[in-house]
């Protein structure tokens, strides 16, 4: 293995989105596409020793099962030099429209892997409102700050909370997500699942009977106190 | 059919709420073949089969026989298949609870909007299955009260070679290989579509052809007591053969699943057909001849498969492997290109000794999984009488090898109830797993002994039309049971995992795959009580197929346990599978010569 070492490999980080159909995938399905993709556009992974060799691939947290995903993340050793978007256009042909990598770009090959650095996850709830008035947004709009950030069993799980209405039917509301411990900051994990189920629950007293829709939007890492997506840390 | 209707992506989001792995109903894999359905000007002209399997998506996708049609039905310019398999209870619920017809995987048409349902029947238990989807469908059941001209049910498959369990069901079915006659059957749809004749027009035409029965020109005589007198007219359908697999190519860019299937992996045929002759074995008799693939393009073909495909591992498949002449040749050949891109190869079925033992150590690049052997009885005897050809010393020597190169793992096939068995023939099995373990215990150094393992696999014997023990009565539960139980009890339980297949389902089996059209009824009083998935574990009822029997007016054991005599017409004997009864006949009697000439010894 130490030939593979030695030769100009690099390491690629690259970002793609999961929709539609492709929402019903889990986690597991997702690494198996990525991988048996990169195996057909030709990509030399660099693989791990040992018993049974497994490509060095390296994915971010897992989406729900049923979400769309704007913000999924990937780490992959190449032990050729390839450029970013030579490689970006080789996997994308031996992928489906329903995911499809957006960015690649090269970074350090000693960079920390994205499972130990992804620290928060924005999730979107777009929610119908339609004909409501704007006292009811106000009002509502201060009642999930209030209530569910402040005061529900999430709020240590919940790093930050943003609603936003556009043309007054849909209400967007923006949930970053811990997904990572912090000692200092005595947070939790958030959890989808169990957070969709209360807030389902929850709204409903506001005659708001459906989420039309919700994504993952991005996910973030914590540095210098602010934060900054994967790719814009490299 | 002037217009095609199909779900809707946004109404199958609302079905799909709250069901397990939904991942198993929608499209969008890589390697789909179907033609856009947006951009077909006129539907009159083309052809719409839906190709079946009843079981799941993760088990009907390894399936070899499904993307071969699929290729080359989807080849031809005016034909176009799509896959359709089995919904998981949960998603039936639904799909029934919200009126909607069960639909195709691809552009999700409803299956009552296709030409052609043809199911893919591979074992018996999945008859129920197969009832259910028809009736999912919105169709009728029963060919006679489906008045439609189209759509036209068909099947094939193992499990129909003995096509009467499921004639009332079926238009028509498919005995044999389906590569060319697929494609015959198809161009008849397509006239009989244009034209303006009736149903039974187009199933006389397509009787004339090799491979095609078609049910509803029979008719069956029965004595009193069940046996068949009489069927009329004795016209026997011939099984359809390729003649050369070369012919066809191998199927480079299969659909590729989005879920996990229960094998993920690039599968090639090498070769069709067994010639060891196993007495017990179906398959060993309805794939004959045996045909060779060859390994030139094998080699070539495996490499760009997987290139094509991007698996990590290749699957070698034929009913015996070792039997392939150029199989040395072929291992070769895949290893460089294997070893250096970490494909690890199967070779299921292997006939393992030790050549093979060399082959399995070049191929395999370090990795060792387990080994398998099939001796399927213990004693010599046994084996003789079911004309198993492997030796104890073989298969001794041989694990001494495996476990000389680090192999551990054992796993060990039998049956039990085999005609003529006697105690002695289970107490040997016990003895052989014995001796196996003495092998280890002498051979392996012990801090690896202590962890040793065989997992033994016993199931009991079914018999099955068209092998020369298709005339033996199926041993009764309460004995296969008792034969099972000697066997746990007295192996060596630390070194030992026993699983078994359950007696019941396996009289089932026997009672299903011996029976005649009058076994349809059962079939169908089963699946109105509930039967479906009935070779999943949890989900069979002995007591659901006990009452449907018995309501139809059925002894099971008429059909499952009861020897048959040596003159009886025999419900599948409208069916010429190129092997005469005859020579079946003269096998069986010769097993019995070796019963006795082992006894007096």
């Amino acid at each position: 293995m130490k030939n593979q070492e030695n030769s100009a490999g690099c390491k690629i980080r690259f970002k793609f989105y999961k929709k539609d159909e492709h929402r019903y995938l889990s986690h597991l399905d997702i690494v198996n596409i990525i991988t048996r993709a990169l195996r057909r556009a030709g990509i030399k992974t660099k693989y791990s020793c040992g018993y049974r060799p497994k490509p060095k691939i390296n994915f971010s947290n897992p989406t729900p099962l049923g979400v769309d995903s704007f913000a999924e993340y990937c780490d992959v050793i190449v032990l050729e030099d390839i450029e970013e978007c030579e490689f970006l256009s080789a996997v994308n042909l031996q992928l489906v429209p329903q995911m499809m990598i957006t960015r690649a770009k090269k970074i350090d090959i000693k960079s920390a892997s994205l499972s130990r650095d992804i620290s928060v996850c924005l999730y979107c709830f777009e929610l119908d409102v339609s004909g409501s008035t704007v006292n009811f947004i106000n009002e509502f709009t201060e009642s999930v700050k209030n209530n569910i950030k402040n005061k529900s069993d999430f709020s240590s799980s919940i790093f930050d909370l943003m609603v936003k209405t556009s043309n007054e039917d849909i209400i967007f509301v923006k949930l970053y997500g811990y997904v990572k411990i912090f000692k200092n900051l005595n947070n939790e994990i958030f959890k989808f699942n169990n957070f969709l189920e209360f807030f389902q629950n929850w709204i409903k007293k506001y005659n708001i009977i459906n989420i039309s829709y919700i994504k993952k939007e991005e996910l973030y890492i914590f540095k210098d106190n602010t934060l900054k997506t994967p790719m814009e840390i490299i | 059919m002037e217009k095609i209707k199909t779900l809707k992506f946004s109404e199958l989001e609302n079905l799909l709420e709250g069901i397990q792995k939904p991942g198993r109903y929608v499209n969008h894999e890589v390697g789909t073949k179907s033609k856009d359905i947006s951009k077909i000007a006129d539907f009159s002209s083309m052809v719409f089969i839906a190709l079946i399997f009843p079981d799941i998506y993760e088990i009907g996708m390894p399936n070899l026989g499904l993307p071969i049609l699929y290729e080359i039905i989807n080849k031809t310019k005016y034909f176009s298949a799509e896959r359709v398999f089995s919904p998981w209870t949960d998603f039936e619920k639904k799909l029934r609870d919200s009126k909607v017809k069960l639909f195709s995987l691809e552009s999700r048409i409803f299956l009552d909007c296709f030409d052609v349902l043809g199911f893919s029947a591979q074992h018996e238990m999945l008859y129920t299955n197969i009832l259910n989807i028809i009736d999912m469908s919105g169709l009728k059941i029963h060919s006679k009260e489906r008045e439609g001209r189209l759509p036209l049910v068909c099947a094939g498959g193992p499990a129909v070679v003995n096509p009467q369990p499921l004639s009332k069901f079926m238009d028509f079915m498919v005995i044999g290989d389906g590569e060319e006659l697929t494609v015959k059957i198809l161009e008849k749809v397509k006239t009989y579509k244009k034209s303006s004749k009736d149903k039974l027009w187009f199933l006389k035409e397509i009787s004339k052809l090799d491979g095609v029965y078609v049910p509803g020109l029979y008719k069956f005589y029965y004595f009193k007591d069940g046996r068949i007198s009489d069927i009329k007219p004795f016209l026997r359908v011939k099984k359809e053969t390729v003649k050369d697999l070369n012919k066809f190519d191998i199927v480079l860019n299969p659909v590729i699943p989005n879920i996990k299937p229960v094998h993920d992996r690039f599968v090639i045929e090498i070769m069709r057909g067994c010639s060891r002759g196993c007495r017990f074995c179906q398959a060993g008799i309805i794939y004959r001849p045996v045909r060779q693939r060859n390994v030139n393009s094998l080699i070539e073909h495996s490499i760009c498969g997987i290139k094509n495909t991007g698996y990590d591992e290749i699957s070698f498949m034929s009913l015996s492997t070792a039997d392939y002449k150029d199989i040395g040749c072929l291992l070769e050949g895949v290893a460089g290109f294997m070893n250096l891109n970490k494909i690890s190869v199967s070779l299921p079925s292997l006939r393992v000794d030790s050549f093979n033992l060399h082959l399995a150590k070049l191929i395999r690049s370090g990795r060792r999984t387990g080994l398998t052997f099939a001796p399927e009885a213990g004693s010599q005897r046994m084996r003789d009488i079911i004309n198993k050809n492997i030796s104890e010393e073989e298969m001794i020597d041989c694990i001494k090898v495996a476990f000389k190169n680090g192999w551990e793992k054992i796993k060990l096939y039998f049956m039990i109830g085999f005609p003529f068995e006697e105690d002695e023939d289970i107490e040997q099995i016990v003895l052989l797993i014995k001796k196996i373990t003495d092998t280890a215990k002498g051979i392996l150094p012990k801090r690896n002994f202590r962890r040793f393992k065989i997992n033994v696999s016993i199931n009991a014997f079914c018999p099955k039309p068209f092998t020369p023990f298709q005339w033996v009565g199926q041993d009764s539960t309460d004995n296969l049971v008792e034969k099972f139980n000697y066997i746990v009890k007295n192996v060596p339980k630390k070194f030992v995992q026993i699983s078994w297949s359950n007696p019941q389902a396996s009289k089932i089996e026997s009672a299903l795959s011996k029976g005649d059209s009058s076994v349809g009824d059962a079939i169908e009083k089963a699946w109105r009580k509930g039967a479906k998935f009935d070779n999943w574990t949890d989900m069979f009822s002995y007591q659901i197929w006990e009452e449907a029997f018995k309501e139809s007016g059925l002894d099971m054991n008429f059909f499952a346990t009861r020897e048959i005599l040596p003159d009886e017409i025999l419900p599948w004997d409208i069916i010429d599978i190129g092997t005469s009864k005859k020579f079946l006949f003269n096998e069986y009697e010769k097993s019995r010569k070796f019963s006795r000439v082992q006894n007096k010894i």
